[in-house]
């Protein structure tokens, strides 16, 4: 029975160090790719600037002021795109001999895909600070304290999180980078048009208005609207998910880590057997 | 004595209507190599992916360092050292990071992680290439570092699939070298191998595999002795076949035509040589040639995985046969 524990806690540890070492491996990698991490930047850089002022100017959110409607959404815009790079590194890794090496080593089954998701997780900072950085400098502000300011970062920090797992989990199915790449696009540029990310939905026609209300991108952004005292625009009647923003925001972040990091784990270690 | 190191009976594998593995066992005594031999698409890869549990078999079972590769594949996995035919380092990290990362996910430690690989940098002669990235590197130094990265954990059975594919001549002799001095110092090693010479130099024992099956074993003496005899060829000016009719008569019941020249086994040697040139003189043969024969390797290999009307696989240049 001793024996058993301190076997369990051996294996504990290993596992531990293991996810330790492969995110320490997967970051070392990340500073190596600064094309990659520059072009994370700089399309919602260039989406401040798009909408901030070329489309921005034509575009009304009543009661309030247009820019500090937009940036919560282009923070979750950011972090929705930033699922791509995920994908495209995963499924890069499983068609190079990196994975067969891994293999053959006593790593724990668990350690390299959430060694993967915790760097993504980690490299995403930088880049939710610069368009912080973007947005203070064209002039939004988090107009509800400090501390609702930070609960918002850490709520958009937690969906980075889970929507990493989503990019991991393409990344194994895909079966190539370029495969990963379009079957993650897709569904990331609709879901972050079709929501309240860029207009109000409310000027949508019906049925896009519909799908725009229910997507969860949409509670995301609100619930970030809400935290930081932004403009959130009129509230549609009968949207659960719009009126519990929060809430909804934590429990798919939750409910996405829960089902898919054990279905991403499984994948990894039974692929190729 | 002792279990060997490496044992697989019976193993079987498809892919699909491949059938990559159709029945291979083999035993490794520790301490010991062995050559696993065969043509491009024998199914050598395979069988050391199932070795080193990067593979399940659809049949058979194999043990590792006493360790069943699909029950036990953790156990198995601290005590190999794997270096496949394909590279496996990481492009984008240094030489030293790849080995170092290797050395951490061995449980070694951070410290020692770094002095293993600082170590085995040094005895690949890898050194001055420490700190540059691996996409910069050559093959060979590819090759070195893959070798040096499944070193860093002191395996005590090491796999090398192909592991002088694209070395010049002198990283060969160098990774020869290498492997000498992990046997000397108790390392089993199981390498595939195209290169019959490679075999003969390096193994203790010779598996030849052939479309999933092996076809002979033993060490390269009794390989070679399997079909040991001397044999004498006569090749004539032109393929008249009169005239070879008659030397193959002359040469007894067990000579054979082949283009224009007629062989036999030679069972004394040098003395039936001198008998067959009196006797084609007597007879007023002119002859192109006529030699004797033993028999290498390479004819070895050819005789085994020789199947007449085999579609499919081309000889490779050093089993080519005339
Ligand atoms: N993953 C796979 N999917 C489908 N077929 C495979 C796979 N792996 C191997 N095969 C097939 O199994 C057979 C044996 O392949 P294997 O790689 O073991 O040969 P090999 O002896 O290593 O050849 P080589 O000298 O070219 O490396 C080949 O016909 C190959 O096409
Ligand atoms: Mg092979």
């Amino acid at each position: 029975m001793s024996e058993m524990t301190v076997h369990t806690q051996g294996q504990l540890r290993n596992g531990l160090l293991d996810a330790y070492t492969a995110t320490r491996r997967f970051l070392i990698r990340g500073t190596r790719q600064l094309d990659v991490v520059l072009g994370s930047v700089l399309i919602p850089v260039i989406f401040v600037v798009l909408f901030g002022y070329v489309f921005g100017s034509s575009i009304r959110i009543p009661g309030g002021n247009y820019r500090s409607y937009l940036m919560p959404g282009l923070f979750a815009m950011s972090i929705l795109f930033s699922s791509n790079n995920v994908a495209v590194a995963v499924a890069t890794d499983m068609s190079e001999g990196v994975v067969d090496r891994f293999r053959t080593l006593p790593i724990a089954r668990s350690a390299i895909v959430i060694g993967r998701s915790l760097s993504s997780f980690v490299l995403g900072i930088p880049v939710l600070a610069v368009m912080i950085l973007c947005g203070l400098a064209v002039g939004w502000r988090p107009e509800d304290g400090l501390g609702n300011a930070i609960l918002a970062l850490l709520l958009f920090e937690l969906f980075g999180f889970a929507i990493g797992w989503l990019g991991v989990l393409v990344g194994l199915v895909a079966g190539g980078a370029q495969a990963a790449d379009v079957i993650i696009s897709i569904p990331t540029f609709l879901l972050g048009f079709i929501s309240s990310v860029f207009v109000d939905p409310a000027l949508m026609p019906a049925w896009l208005r519909v799908i725009a209300y229910w997507n969860p991108v949409s509670a995301v952004v609100t619930a970030g609207r809400q935290l930081f005292g932004n403009t959130i625009g009129p509230a549609p009647a009968g949207v659960w998910s719009l009126d519990h923003p929060i809430a909804t925001t934590l429990g798919l972040a939750l409910i996405i880590i829960v089902v898919v990091a054990p279905i991403c784990v499984r994948l990894y270690s039974h692929s190729e057997r | 004595m002792s279990a060997p190191a490496i044992s697989a009976s019976h193993l079987a594998r498809s892919f699909g209507t491949t059938h990559a593995l159709v029945d291979v066992s083999l035993d490794v005594e520790a301490g010991t190599v062995c050559a696993l031999l065969g043509r491009n698409g024998a199914g050598k890869t395979t069988t050391v992916r199932i070795l080193t549990t990067l593979l399940r078999a659809n049949a058979g079972h194999a043990r590792v360092a006493g360790f069943d590769v699909t029950e036990q594949a953790p156990q198995v996995r601290t005590r190999i050292g794997v270096t496949g035919q394909t590279a496996t380092m990481d492009e984008l990290l240094t030489g030293a990071e790849n080995l170092e990362t290797i050395g951490r996910f061995c449980h070694l430690g951070a410290a020692n992680s770094r002095r293993r690989a600082a170590a085995l940098l040094e005895q690949f002669d890898l050194t001055a290439a420490a700190r540059q990235l691996v996409k910069n590197y050559s093959g060979g130094m590819r090759r070195r570092l893959d070798l040096a990265a499944s070193l860093i954990h002191d395996p005590e059975v090491l796999f090398l699939d192909e592991p002088t594919t694209g070395l010049d001549p002198v990283s060969r002799a160098e990774m020869w070298t290498s492997i000498r001095t992990l046997v000397a110092g108790g390392t089993t090693v199981l390498l595939t191998t195209q290169y019959l010479d490679e075999a003969d130099r390096l193994a203790d024992t010779i598996v030849v595999v052939d479309r999933g099956l092996v076809v002979a074993e033993g060490t390269p003496e009794q390989l070679k002795a399997s079909i040991g005899r001397a044999f004498i060829r006569v090749t004539l000016p032109e393929a008249d076949p009169a005239t070879l009719e008659k030397v193959r008569r002359l040469l007894g019941e067990e000579a054979e035509v082949s283009g224009r020249s007629v062989s036999a086994p030679a069972p004394h040697g040098l003395t039936t040589l001198e008998e067959v040139v009196g006797q084609l003189r007597e007879q007023g043969v002119t002859v192109h040639e006529v030699g004797l024969e033993h028999p290498s390797l390479d004819e070895v290999f050819s005789t085994v995985t020789d199947h007449s009307g085999h579609p499919n696989v081309p000889a490779t240049s050093t089993a080519g046969k005339a």
